[in-house]
């Protein structure tokens, strides 16, 4: 079996790199961006053969024995807990592993280019593989302690390459945010993880699923592993650490943060989805949740400024729309959004890069403009990803997104509701990436005058990854909902399917046409609404509840139990030992005949007691 | 008429001189007098001796009253000598003066 070789190239990627880097920085010497780079890429691409190879011989195997088992040691033995360190292989995690292998040898590709001037490429790139290494892990593991494993590994990954510039104080405080808010989602999945060894005695997932868990179990079980989900995949409550996580460097935000990491959320969920579909209510609130991020997200990505943190909230609207695939019962569709976002998202954010590459580090949207005759290669593929993300015939997008909306109305879990906030969210979608688009490659050029000189197109190390990126946005919709799990719902009515279809389309078209004549002729930076632009101000409300609440809290506690009750009590024993150090001093007076005098009265107390004693009772 | 001599009329007496000599170590500051005073309850204790050695018709008693009063005479002597000595150092037998034990 050669399942373990998938996940050792990236892990030898990531030691050999991790050594030069040390190497390096002992004999001060710089190691070449190219070097790093090719090992790191080396890596992921015979990562990426292996899981193809392993793809395709899962295809050959009929549907219901398609599982590849691979125990590496005995992890964990403890009792009544037995791990062992095992890799499992079946045709949902196949399409992860094709997804982080494939779009992850893309991206290592593109960094060496977009990398090159960087002072430690070697640290970076090992970064990289070990964000691999542990993303494969995730979706890999037979167990969920392997799984958790995985995704604490992943979010290290993405805590350290956000805050890659360590220098920049700002960078560093997004990662720490990312790592802190991803920490309550993962409270809540060890919280999970007990409940189901509890209540199975088992933490291997396919015995999880054979077994099940008791009706009134599911609710809390499910409730927990979505809050875990919501953390990881930047879903509303949880979601205000994505749009800062944009501070890492470009292509770590199309691999961590758009096409892999985030969509971890999706995979767990869809894994325990035999589970957590007994219960109404998980399901009912996955949907609510996503419907919601969809929509809120979507308006806030109208208000953004910065390049990026556009793309950083389409981000989160469009997890949203897998959420809410997976709420209302259709999993494989939300792993269908999955696999396509994958690919256009990690295009866009690519394309994004080669536009900030191109301008020296400029993402102000309103900086940008007319960038299509001097960027053919990046506008055209950026192209491609704006026509996938809107969903656009024969584009990806258009397949998983309207599967997506197609169910929300039509699964025996689906709404009205929903639909409405889908749909709205697929305008908003086609407003926000043309208003995107057209800012940045047409119209007239705002570009500072002293950058625009040195506008240059991309080197071909970055722009292969984005044109092969671009194809697969093209066709990735074709291979079609390449698993199917969770709940099966048939399309019974065509007609409904071809109505939402159309309906979405053209509602998307029209988003585009606003953006279009509101933005395309656009010479100065637009006042945008503040409100949407800082997020809706969830972060101020987390601050104002939890940051500066917890510090009246302490600061309440620090007054009222610390120096009225602590302090005193500490202040008033010391008086107390002081005083009865005083009175007792007397005694201690230094001359002979006191003590004498004290051992007379005492001898004489005791025997005055003894003879009392003996007069009383007769005898002592 | 003068009541014969019994041996609980000496203990009596050992008693008070026992106290008078315990009182007089206690109460007065002059190191010889605390000395003589020492002597006195040790005199005391031989009176008891010799009042028990009597009451129960055993020699030991009278025995012990001759070993006292030799360790007595030696204690006296190594007393005087360290008196002396003080004096020596402090110029003073009062034993107020005399407190470095609270230092």
């Amino acid at each position: 079996m050669i399942l373990s070789l998938l996940i050792l190239f990236p892990a030898v990627g990531f030691l050999i790199n991790g050594l030069l880097h040390l190497m390096a920085v002992n004999s001060k010497r710089k190691i070449s961006a190219n070097v790093s780079g090719f090992i790191a890429t080396a890596a992921m691409v015979a990562s990426f053969g292996v899981a193809l190879y392993q793809f395709l011989l899962l295809r050959n195997i009929p549907a219901e024995g398609r599982i590849f088992e691979q125990t590496l040691f005995n992890w964990i033995s403890l009792g009544k807990l037995q791990l062992d360190f095992t890799l499992r292989l079946d045709s949902l995690s196949a399409v992860f592993c094709l997804v982080i292998t494939g779009v992850g040898s893309l991206i290592h590709l593109y960094s060496i280019g977009y990398m090159h001037d960087d002072e430690t490429p070697a640290k970076y790139f090992s970064y990289l593989n070990l964000f691999c290494f542990m993303m494969l892990n995730l979706v890999l593991g037979a167990t969920l302690p392997h799984v958790f494993l995985g995704w604490e590994g992943v979010g290290l990954a993405s805590y350290l390459l956000i805050g890659y510039w360590y220098r920049d104080l700002e960078k560093v405080a997004a990662g720490q945010k990312a790592f802190i808010m991803n920490r309550i989602g993962d409270l809540a999945f060890l919280l999970a993880m007990f409940l189901a060894f509890r209540a199975t005695g088992t933490l291997d997932l396919l015995q999880l699923q054979k077994i099940g868990l008791e009706p009134a179990l599911v609710l809390p079980f499910g409730l927990l592993i979505f809050f875990a989900c919501t953390g990881k995949s930047a879903q509303i409550p949880l979601f205000t650490w994505l749009p800062d996580a944009m501070a890492g460097p470009t292509p770590v935000s199309a691999l961590i943060h758009a096409a892999t990491m985030v969509t971890s959320g999706i995979y767990l969920l869809t894994r325990l989805s035999s589970v957590i579909s007994s219960s109404e209510t998980v399901l009912m609130v996955i949907a609510m949740t996503g419907a919601v991020t969809v929509f809120l997200s979507a308006l806030m990505a109208c208000a953004q400024t910065d390049i990026k943190k556009v793309l950083a909230y389409s981000t989160i609207s469009q997890l949203g729309f897998m959420f809410l695939g997976c709420g209302v019962g259709a999993f494989d569709a939300g792993v269908f959004h999955v696999m396509t976002h994958a690919f256009f998202k990690a295009l866009l954010f690519l394309g994004a890069g080669s536009v900030i590459h191109a301008l020296h580090g400029e993402q102000d949207i309103f900086k940008m403009g007319g960038l299509m005759k001097k960027l053919p290669i990046t506008s055209w593929t950026f192209i491609m990803g704006w026509a996938a993300i809107l969903g656009l015939p024969p584009f990806s997008g258009f397949f998983s997104k309207d599967e997506i909306i197609y169910q929300s109305l039509t699964s025996p879990h689906g709404s009205v509701s929903f639909f409405i906030l889908a749909v709205a969210a697929a305008f908003l979608t086609a407003f926000y990436m043309t208003r995107l688009l057209v800012l940045v490659f047409f119209g007239p050029s705002r570009v500072d005058a002293k950058v625009a000189a040195k506008i240059h197109e991309s080197p071909m190390l970055m722009a292969a990854p984005l044109i092969v990126l671009s194809i697969l946005a093209l066709v990735g919709g074709w291979l079609g909902a390449p698993v199917h799990v969770g709940a099966e719902t048939t399309t019974e009515s065509h007609a409904i399917e071809y109505a939402v279809m159309g309906g979405s389309v053209v509602m998307a078209l029209i988003g585009a046409f606003i953006a279009h004549k509101k933005y395309g002729q656009t010479s100065k930076a637009e006042k945008v609404n503040s409100f949407l632009l800082n997020g809706m101000k969830w972060d101020s409300f987390y601050l104002c509840t939890f940051g500066t609440g917890t510090q009246k809290i302490a600061t309440g506690i620090n007054t009222f139990f610390e120096e009225m009750i602590v302090q005193r009590l500490i202040r008033w024993s010391a008086v107390a030992v002081d005083l009865s150090g005083n009175i007792l001093k007397i005694a201690q007076s230094g001359s002979a005949q006191g003590y004498l005098a004290m051992m007379a009265i005492a001898i004489f107390a005791i025997l005055a007691w003894v003879i009392y004693g003996v007069g009383q009772y007769g005898k002592l | 008429m003068i009541p014969e001599l019994q041996p609980w009329m000496l203990l009596i007496v050992a008693m008070i001189v026992f106290t008078i000599g315990l009182l007089g170590v206690i109460v007065r500051k002059n190191l010889l007098i605390m000395l003589m005073s020492i002597e006195l309850m040790l005199n005391s204790v031989n009176l008891c001796f010799v009042a028990f050695s009597r009451i129960h018709h055993l020699v030991e008693g009278d025995l012990t009253a001759l070993f006292v009063m030799t360790v007595a005479a030696a204690e006296s002597a190594v007393g005087l000598g360290l008196v002396i000595a003080l004096f020596r150092t402090l110029r003073t037998v009062d034993s107020d003066q005399i407190q470095m034990l609270r230092d």
